[in-house]
């Protein structure tokens, strides 16, 4: 389909929109249900003694998983669409079947996870699967939802080359690694450690040492994504919506050109400046952890 | 029979394998920390090497697919640049975002492990490194390293996919764009994880020890069986009908 330049930017912005979502919503989605690399911790935790109410999924890496999910949704979209079914009705019937496989790799992972640590006393709360798992399966609907959409978009309106489920596929496995390397770090660094000093840095040594009081009572992953939706989430969303608003606008407006490549190497310039930008300042603000041997023998 | 001439199948091959050697440098170039990286315990991103490698390259492969759609007359450059273009930008808004999760979530300066000064910048790394962890955050040089090895991805994918459809085109058509999409991130996926035992599961970027010990080692791995992946997609061929 050929579009005017503001039909376009519109849909582009649209796209942009959804991805950010999407991101947020993923990021989110593996916080409550504690995936990825900081669910190492959750996992550790009974083997140091420190039992815990956090669920723990970790179905596999989180992009894969996150992958698994949205293309099961794109398929069964892909199938109602062909069915001549309303596209809205399609992909969130897409987007539910996914959440459901998804939810069923959730529970049978948690129960053999805590089955396996059976000799470190950790028990196997039914109350936190009962809840927990309907929460994992609601932001995970969201996120399924915006992807597929996007492919929907990508697809039938701009003309990509590639099926809906092959990018549900891809910009599932995108949105997982976006999710694992951005949003993982406020999860992992700071809310397991919640209760050392802001800026400290976490020592090793306090590997599986994490926090298991919540705000009130004792803290569960619904305590955990409620913080985690305050800076982690967003932040991510914002990744995945400047990638796929970014990796697109170039060639939008520049047309299929040597131009478009050189805008968007143009824009990785700015953020290479925006990193350094925010390296000095985080450098002032925080200050070095060790004073410089020179400075110390000098003051003695 | 394949329509298409023998000494071409080998240069189709060949750039398959050239394109698996991409990615495979490309994954030495990023600064991946793993899971310490996860918990701020590591310099780099906090996840795994295939995982990133894979998310920015596929991001790569769909702008280079849409701009050989759009121009099927492209020059094999040009697709190889989108290709560029797309995973760079990936690796370049996942990274700055990270470090705004480092810099205001976590609270840590960034500092490298592997480097007294940060070669491009001088900074002192050493000083801002915090009590019992190998660094934190994403310094300048991993930075700039990390969208070097995203641009080789890019590159590398846009490469395979371009090699394709040149031979899957005069055959199946219609569902070139499919058949090609779906080998190249079979041959990504390949290449990701071959690096990922040289590195060990992390690695800093460019200036690490590691870059300089495994990556000859590595390229000459990934290249020969990228050759064997290139002869498969050949081979396949013979079995396409319109």
């Amino acid at each position: 389909m050929v579009l005017d330049l503001t039909m376009s930017m519109a849909i582009l912005a649209l796209m942009g929109a959804l991805a950010t979502i999407a991101g947020c919503l993923e990021d989110l989605e593996s916080d409550v249900g504690s995936q990825s690399n900081p669910n190492s911790q959750v996992q550790l935790a009974p083997q140091m003694g420190f039992l815990h109410r956090i669920y723990n999924k970790a179905v596999s890496g989180e992009p894969v998983s996150n992958g698994l999910s949205a293309v099961v949704a794109g398929t069964v979209t892909s199938v109602l669409l062909s069915q001549n079914y309303y596209s809205l009705t399609a992909i969130v019937i897409g987007a539910f079947v996914g959440a459901i496989i998804l939810a069923i790799y959730a529970t049978t992972s948690y129960a053999g996870r805590v089955a396996s640590q059976a000799r470190f006393k950790q028990p196997l709360y039914m109350d936190i699967m009962r809840y927990t798992t309907p929460t994992i399966m609601a932001h995970n609907f969201i996120m399924n939802f915006c992807l597929v959409a996007i492919c929907y978009i990508q697809y039938e309106i701009l003309g990509y080359p590639f099926t809906i489920p092959f990018l549900a596929l891809i910009w599932g496995i995108s949105a997982g690694a976006i999710g694992s390397s951005v949003g993982d770090v406020h999860y992992g660094g700071e809310r397991e450690f919640q209760n050392r000093e802001f800026g400290c840095g976490l020592n090793t040594a306090l590997s599986g040492r994490i926090v298991r009081k919540a705000e009130s009572g004792i803290r569960n992953s619904i305590d955990n994504v409620w913080f985690c939706a305050k800076f982690g989430g967003p932040v991510t969303g914002l990744a995945l919506g400047l990638t796929v608003f970014f990796s697109s606008w170039p060639t939008t407006i520049w047309g299929y050109t040597w131009t478009a490549v050189g805008v968007g190497i143009l824009i990785v310039l700015v953020f290479i400046i925006l990193n350094r930008l925010l390296e000095i300042s985080v450098r002032d603000a925080y200050g070095p952890y060790k004073e410089e041997k020179n400075e110390k023998e000098a003051k003695a | 029979m394949l329509a298409i001439e023998p000494s071409l199948l080998i240069e189709y091959v060949l750039l398959i394998a050239i394109s698996g050697a991409f990615i495979c440098a490309a994954v030495h170039f990023m600064p991946v920390g793993g899971a310490p990286a996860a918990m701020a315990q590591a310099t780099g991103i906090g996840t795994g090497t295939v995982e990133l490698a894979a998310g920015s390259g596929l991001v790569g492969l769909i702008t280079a697919s849409y701009m050989y759609a759009n121009e099927p007359e492209a020059s094999m450059v040009l697709v190889v640049a989108a290709g560029a273009m797309g995973s760079m930008i990936m690796l370049a808004s996942a990274m700055f975002s990270g470090s705004l999760i480092y810099a205001f979530g976590v609270g840590v300066p960034f500092a490298s492990a592997q480097v007294k000064k940060d070669p491009i910048t001088g900074d002192r790394q050493d000083l801002y490194m915090s009590k019992g962890t190998q660094g934190h955050g994403i310094p300048t040089i991993c930075f700039v390293s990390g969208i070097i090895g995203a641009a080789l991805g890019g590159a590398g994918g846009g490469l395979i996919y371009f090699t394709l459809m040149q031979i899957y085109t005069p055959l199946i058509a219609a569902s070139a764009a499919a058949v090609a999409g779906v080998f190249t991130m079979g041959v990504f996926y390949v290449n990701a994880v071959i690096p990922s035992y040289g590195v060990g599961g992390t690695i800093e970027g460019i200036h690490d020890p590691k870059f300089k010990r495994v990556i000859g080692k590595d390229i000459f791995t990934s290249f020969a069986i990228s050759l064997i992946c290139g002869i498969v997609a050949v081979l396949i061929a013979q079995g396409m009908v319109a």
